[in-house]
């Protein structure tokens, strides 16, 4: 298409937008109210997702050691551990240490059945996750048990497992939440843009006439929906914006939660909105067209 | 002396611009429109299309513009076969052919410059271009200062007349008609088909679908008739019945 066209139908698109203006109302309403709630479903996730990170920063792995082991052979099994790649941090707790903390938590009264004894536990190396994701952690797993002096890993398998598992349902509700979203906020604007059809059927029906082709014909179709998506997101952004600090204030009341800053997210969800909302309004200006675009005639008044 | 002349103008003008091959059209509720119609169109002719109500006259034209497709038989218009064409190129064929219509199909919000202009927009054409042959189209109808009027500002012949310049504007090859007078005051017929005459002066085939058998007899030209789908004459010189 040439230059001087394109130049053309942009101008025409950006007409039939002010000329329908009802239309482009509604049909930026539409975006926006699916927009906000897919916005709504995404920051859900990502709060729970960032709420399990700090909930797996405490899930530790557990390194006792041998009775055998003393402290000098320990600080040797301490920096095995810490050389292997999936390793963030290692914490040496010595048998007295690890005896001292037990009785600060539970207080002095077992101190007889103890008789005193400062090293009725085994000494024990604390282990921090750089990845937490299920694969990475076994295999270190596997290699710290390998070392020498190391007599028994205790790592919470069961709470990772339980919140990966939890992860990924809220992964896949919240992709398919969105799906259905853009799939609704697509029919709702063929159908929108399709009432204003009545109006351009005479047009079209001419732009074939005098040998438009359908590209031609489709082009201000599409600058609409791209217009649309963009109002859209610009707006959806904005109102989520004042949503979500409204939100983080009345949660900070309550100071037991602490959400993600909007910040974090909100170009993100403004690339996403952008996405989706061009996607859905080209699409949906487009199959607003394509019966129109079959018939090959003059007498579309015939039909509706 | 005089025939040798003519033979060899009609040697010249020989080139068949459309062509119906056995062309017959049932439509999908059973309707025989057409049956076995066998016409030669030649470039630089000027066609009347006449008949009674529901004889064909508008099926014919459609199978012309690939508006419709028929069953059986060829229609060749252009050099483009109309059982081969594909549908990407529908509309670059569309543009050697300027339509006019019954009902003028001029779109309201737009002047009338606007509405002329509107076909050259379609092929791309400059600003500059687009000036200087929408004026040239609408002084040849005789509509030049009334560009800047909006379609219900105009009679019914003033907008048909507009409705021709927008077909002319494009320099097609054939201009088609069907009944442009249909929806014209009877002395406005007479100016509309004047000026296809015009047109057709200067090199551009026409073929017109009309009612009014005074129309055709006063001009004296070819003439098609059909019957029940069928060809029942094709005269010279205006000789209707
Ligand atoms: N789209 C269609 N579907 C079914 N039948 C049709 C269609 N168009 C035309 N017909 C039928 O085909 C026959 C020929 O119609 P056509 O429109 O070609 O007649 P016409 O000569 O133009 O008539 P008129 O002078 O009234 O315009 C008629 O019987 C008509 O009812
Ligand atoms: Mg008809």
């Amino acid at each position: 298409m040439k230059l001087r066209s394109v130049r053309y139908l942009t101008v025409e698109g950006f007409k039939n937008i002010w000329l329908h203006r009802l239309m482009t109302l509604a049909s930026v309403c539409v975006l926006v109210s699916c927009m906000l709630l897919m916005g709504v479903a995404v920051l859900l996730t990502y709060n729970i997702q960032a709420s399990f990170v700090s909930v797996k920063d405490n899930n530790l792995a557990l390194v006792f050691l041998d009775d055998k082991v003393n402290d000098n052979e320990a600080v040797e099994v301490e920096k095995k551990i810490s050389a292997l790649s999936n390793v963030k941090k290692t914490e040496y707790v010595s048998r007295e240490q690890g005896a001292e903390s037990f009785r600060e938590s539970i207080g002095t009264m077992f101190d007889d059945l103890f008789e005193n004894d400062s090293t009725f536990l085994p000494a024990k190396i604390k282990v921090t996750w750089k990845d937490l994701s299920k694969t990475k952690t076994e295999k270190a797993i596997e290699q710290i048990k390998n070392i020498k002096g190391v007599y028994y890993v205790n790592y919470s398998k069961g709470l990772t497992k339980v919140l990966n598992g939890i992860q990924n349902v809220i992964n896949t509700a919240s992709i398919w939440i969105i799906g259905l979203l853009l799939f609704t906020s697509l029919v709702i604007i063929a159908n929108t843009i399709r009432i204003t059809m009545a109006a351009r059927k005479l047009e079209i029906s001419i732009m074939k006439a005098v040998g438009a082709t359908n590209n031609f014909i489709r082009f201000p179709f599409i600058v609409e929906g791209i217009t649309f998506g963009l109002i859209s997101a610009i707006i959806s952004t904005g109102v989520l914006y004042l949503i979500y600090n409204s939100t983080i204030d009345q949660v900070r009341q309550f100071g037991f939660l602490s959400l993600i800053p909007y910040s974090s997210v909100v170009w993100y969800l403004f690339g996403g909105f952008c996405i989706i909302g061009v996607v859905a309004g080209t699409i949906g200006s487009l199959i607003s067209i394509s019966k129109y675009l079959r018939k090959e005639g003059s007498e579309q008044n015939a039909f509706i | 002396m005089i025939n040798i002349k003519k033979n060899i103008d009609e040697i010249k003008n020989n080139q068949v611009l459309i062509e119906f091959k056995g062309v017959s059209k049932n439509y999908a509720n059973g309707t025989h429109a057409l049956n076995d119609v066998n016409i030669r169109i030649n470039k630089g002719e000027f066609v009347f299309v006449v008949g009674a109500s529901g004889a064909g006259k508008s099926t014919f034209i459609k199978l012309i513009m690939h508006e419709e497709k028929c069953n059986t038989g060829e229609v060749i218009v252009n050099g483009y076969r109309m059982s081969k064409i594909k549908r990407r190129e529908v509309p670059y064929f569309r543009r050697t052919m300027g339509i006019v219509f019954q009902d003028f199909r001029l779109i309201p919000n737009m002047t009338v410059f606007g509405n002329v202009a509107f076909s050259l927009r379609v092929v791309g054409a400059s600003s500059k271009d687009i000036r200087k042959r929408v004026a040239a189209a609408l002084s040849m109808v005789g509509l030049g200062d009334k560009a800047r009027c909006y379609p219900n500002e105009l009679s019914g012949g003033e907008q048909q007349r507009v409705g021709l310049a927008r077909a002319l504007v494009n320099n097609p090859q054939i201009i088609i008609a069907d009944e442009p007078t249909g929806n014209v005051d009877p002395e406005m017929s007479y100016e509309i088909v004047d000026l296809l005459t015009e047109i057709n002066r200067r090199g551009t085939t026409v073929v017109m679908v009309t009612h009014e058998h005074q129309l055709v007899r006063d001009f004296g030209r070819r003439v098609i008739m059909l019957e029940k789908g069928r060809i029942v004459a094709d005269n010279e010189e205006g000789a209707v019945q």
